[in-house]
């Protein structure tokens, strides 16, 4: 096998970072307006959680290089976000059934 | 037998085990790591058994009035405490995986030498740091789960529960950096031609183990912070008068806690997998099947912590849930049982005492599952918690599912480690006095339970019923000390006569037994090549056809190439480290001073051991100290594992928030204080912080070395923006009335957002000492990865703001969210 492959440049250019930062800041001034819109104020959770998985997405598979380097790193982390979610959504739900639901 | 190719005759034999004090301090060997473990841990097995006697002694007889009620709630509090984290774990982990691990999977050592160096210390420290509190302030004394708000220094005002959660923390660290490290040795550091479904099934069992620590532990650490801000910093995480509630504390801490048992139990299963094919002469039956059940164990053990808590009333939704997936546990684990018994089924037995333990452990811990299968129905459990049953079955399934593999795992490998054989007839023996003292110490526990015998009482009253059940359980708690007298005597006869055991004195099967007894400190001249599922077996008998075209590219075992050796060199560094966090630990419970001392010890070692090897940053791995590179780098699979133990941590911390939200009893809530606009601009600042980051690494990759150096201080400058927006959002709140402790929304707000800033900070350190590197010309192209490696730390620290924006700042009014 070759030696650390991942390491000498499959990495993508300043281009492509510059453009995701475009995307990263485009979609932050979304999730802000979307927050200062009354109309949207039903739809706010969801349509947030939107944005703020894509711009979690855009940081981990291009800065993070995820979706450039080993499928390995993605399984060790992903792993671990997956029951990271599951922890948040379990404990959110058995205290709200035990404190009474908010 | 054909003759086994020896593969210390190709160099100078270096045997580990030589040496000065200073070598030893020093040492970076996990070998020798594992041995300075195993030391330890005997002593506080020793601790932890005359703790253990003593509680027996007290309930021996009714009224008793040998110890005073504090001492008693002192010693069964740190009696578990210490079996649990200062016994069990680095006996299995620190001790026996330290050790067989690189040579059962063909390495020389493992992925991070001087990360497991300083796991040592930092256990030998956290240990010791544990057991002053019993000269200052008489030892913890709220049970090894210290359920809230018992633990609140209201109740508990004394500085004993300040030790236990400051060094339960420190003990944390050290087990996060070992779980890191042989996650990273198991996936990345096999001999060639080791697949997964070619691992040992002890390596298989430690790859499940390690996921577990990095899934658990950091939910403890959690709880230990939240309880030690309660404790220092008077907020209220636990206390239900301001309307948070102490079953936060029971939720993290049994997050951790159930899967903390098959952390315990998982590596017992492994050796136990190890010994009964090597003493039936056959090869493990249903391979496959044990490796996918123990994933599934591993997988299963994350959602049943409900269990332990059927008693407070979750609500029928959610013990419903929790009892079914304790049920189902059974069915992996059972498969387990089954397929050891069918391994041995038709064998040629050799009943040896390393084989003797492996029986009883899978006798015991039966019995200790099926109690576990009664506790898993919730109206039955509602009869037994906090009984003396519960007592029986943990210990059925902890001593007999864990200290019986690790007697049997100490009989098997104690050739390897140190040369000589220990004596089979006082083995036996010993084995017999476990057996006895074991079952008639718990199994009356049973009855003493089912007649209504709480457990954590000091006394009890005569005419109850219990007095027989205690005697019989204390005079057999003394046979079971008499039995571990019989285990020292045999290694002290061992070591005294040196009887040679001989490279392979088992016949065995596997990598290990393939070097020299005790192996150099090298492990293997050549890094073996493998075929198949049992390689030395394949070695010694004849090898199967390869049963996979790859294969044939490989040479045999004995027809590797010499290579050049590289090991790594001695580090002091990691005992400074470790050093340093002590020091911290000793002024967060006396003066602040002493805190800031350890902190700037703590920084300049790790400064130090960062730039230690010149090779630092390079691609080529100086850390890899035995194995064919694979496709990954150690360092960043390493780096990956930690952000992910990392997401747990914040997980824990965000469902802290969210479940407390909106709970106030007094004081402004989130949607009467955060203001969007400011943090809009710090959110900004930060994500762009990440684009400078990334055109540092590529100036880097590229070998421009002024321009990397421009972006890393740019990332700095921006990260130090974001931080001083974040005092002056501190400041400001504070000065509109919202304190660290005025109401559930300010401790947890202040906890979240302060340990994500903490985490800034630490990046704009790192990112500064990478700029002085640059500046010092250190930082040439060849060392891109020291930037990436800094690079991934500080994007997925603005990952975690992305979502503490969202969740904290601009959900602000949506309750629940």
């Amino acid at each position: 096998m070759s030696e650390s492959p991942e390491n000498t440049g499959d990495h993508p250019g300043t281009n492509v970072y510059l453009i995701v930062a475009a995307f990263l800041t485009v979609l932050t001034a979304m999730e802000v307006t979307v927050f200062y819109v009354r109309a949207l104020k039903p739809a706010l959770p969801p349509v947030l959680l939107l944005l703020s998985g894509a711009k979690f997405a855009l940081v981990v598979m291009f800065y993070m290089h995820l979706k450039f380097d080993s499928v390995a790193y993605s399984a060790i982390f992903l792993f671990q976000l997956f029951f990271a979610v599951v922890i948040i959504i379990s404990l959110v739900m058995l205290f709200a059934t035990f404190l009474g639901s908010a | 037998m054909k003759a086994a190719a020896r593969i210390d005759e190709v160099v100078e034999d270096t045997n580990y085990l030589q040496g000065g004090l200073w070598s030893w301090v020093t040492t970076v060997d996990h070998k020798r790591i594992a041995v300075l473990y195993g030391l330890t841990a005997l002593a506080f097995f020793l601790v932890g058994g005359i703790e253990a006697l003593l509680i027996r002694v007290q309930l021996a007889q009714p009224n008793n009035t040998f110890l005073t009620a504090a001492s008693y709630n002192a010693l069964f509090t740190m009696h578990g405490t210490t079996m649990i984290f200062l016994v069990v774990m680095p006996l299995e982990i620190g001790f026996f995986t330290n050790f067989s691990l690189p040579l059962l999977i063909g390495a020389r050592d493992v992925a991070f030498p001087r990360l497991n160096a300083l796991s040592y210390w930092l256990f030998l420290f956290g240990a010791l740091f544990l057991h002053v509190s019993f000269v200052f302030d008489g030892g913890p004394n709220a049970g090894w789960f210290a359920y809230a708000n018992l633990t609140e220094r209201y109740f508990s005002p004394g500085t004993n529960l300040d030790f236990w959660v400051v060094g339960l923390l420190i003990l944390g660290v050290s087990t996060l950096l070992t779980g890191i490290n042989f996650l990273v040795t198991i996936i990345n550091m096999q001999a060639p031609g080791m697949t997964f479904m070619r691992m040992p099934m002890f390596v298989w069992t430690m790859l499940v183990t390690v996921v577990l620590i990095l899934l658990a532990f950091p939910a403890l650490t959690v709880a230990l912070i939240l309880l030690l801000m309660d404790r220092f910093y008077d907020t209220h995480f636990y206390v239900a008068t301001v309307g948070a509630s102490p079953l936060l504390w029971q939720h993290l801490f049994w997050l951790f806690g159930h899967p903390e048992v098959y952390i315990m139990a998982l590596p017992a299963f492994g050796i136990v997998s190890e010994v009964v094919p090597v003493f039936s002469r056959k090869p493990l039956y249903g391979y496959p099947m044990m490796a996918y059940s123990t994933a599934l164990i591993g997988f299963l053990s994350y959602g049943v912590w409900g269990h332990h808590m059927f008693a407070v009333g979750m609500g029928p939704a959610a013990d419903s849930a929790f009892a079914v997936t304790s049920m189902l546990i059974a069915i992996p684990t059972g498969i387990k049982i089954f397929t050891w018994i069918a391994t041995m089924w038709g064998g040629a037995l050799r009943l040896t005492t390393a084989f003797l333990f492996s029986i009883g452990l899978i006798f015991e811990f039966t019995i200790g599952g099926l109690s576990g299968i009664m506790h898993a129905a919730v109206p039955i459990d509602l009869q037994q918690t906090d009984s003396y049953f519960v007592v029986a079955h943990l210990h059925y399934v902890l001593f007999g599912g864990s200290a019986f593999g690790i007697f049997s795992g100490l009989y098997y490998w104690w050739p390897k480690i140190t040369g000589t054989l220990l004596d089979e007839r006082l083995g036996k023996f010993h084995f017999w006095l476990t057996i006895i003292g074991f079952n008639g110490t718990f199994f009356p526990m049973h009855f003493l339970g089912a007649q209504g015998m709480p457990r954590r009482i000091y006394r009890y009253a005569p005419g109850m019923g219990w007095d027989t059940w205690n005697l019989v359980a204390t005079i057999s708690a003394f046979i079971l000390g008499v039995s571990v007298a019989v285990l020292l005597a045999n290694i002290c006869i061992s070591l005294w006569r040196r009887v040679p055991a001989g490279d392979d004195p088992w016949d065995a099967r596997t990598l290990e037994w393939w070097t020299t007894s005790p192996p150099p400190a090298y492990n293997f001249a050549r890094i073996p090549l493998v075929h198949a599922r049992d390689p030395f077996w394949a070695l010694k008998y004849g090898r199967p056809r390869p049963s996979r075209a790859a294969d044939a590219d490989l040479p045999g075992l004995e027809a590797s190439s010499p290579e050049a050796l590289h090991m790594p060199a001695p580090s002091i560094y990691p005992l400074l480290l470790a050093a340093g966090v002590l020091l911290a630990a000793v002024g967060a419970t006396t003066r602040l001073e002493i805190v800031v001392i350890g902190g700037i010890v703590v920084l300049l070692s790790i400064l130090g051991m960062g730039f230690e090897y010149s090779t630092f940053g390079e691609v080529a791995q100086p850390e890899a100290t035995g194995a064919v590179p694979t496709a990954l780098d150690n360092r960043k699979a390493g780096m990956w594992a930690f952000i992910g133990s990392e997401t747990i941590f914040f997980a824990s911390l965000l469902s802290t928030y969210l479940i407390y939200k909106g709970r106030n009893v007094a004081g402004p809530g989130a949607a009467d204080i955060l203001e969007v606009p400011l943090t809009s601009v710090s959110t900004f600042v930060l994500l762009m912080s990440s684009l400078l980051m990334v055109l540092a690494l590529a100036a880097t990759q590229r070998g421009d070395v002024r321009a990397s150096r421009g972006w890393l201080l740019g990332t700095a400058g921006l990260g130090v923006i974001f931080l001083l927006g974040q005092v002056y959002e501190f400041t400001h709140f504070y000065h509109e009335g919202l304190a660290l402790q005025t109401n559930l929304f300010g401790q947890t707000f202040y906890t979240l957002v302060g340990f994500h800033g903490a985490h800034v900070t630490v990046g704009v350190v790192w990112l500064l000492a990478l700029a002085t590197a640059s500046l010092l010309g250190r930082l040439p192209q060849r060392r891109c990865l020291a930037v990436e490696l800094c690079g991934l730390y500080w994007h997925f620290v603005d990952v975690v703001w992305i979502v503490i924006f969202t969740l904290v700042y601009l959900l602000q009014g949506v309750k629940g969210a």
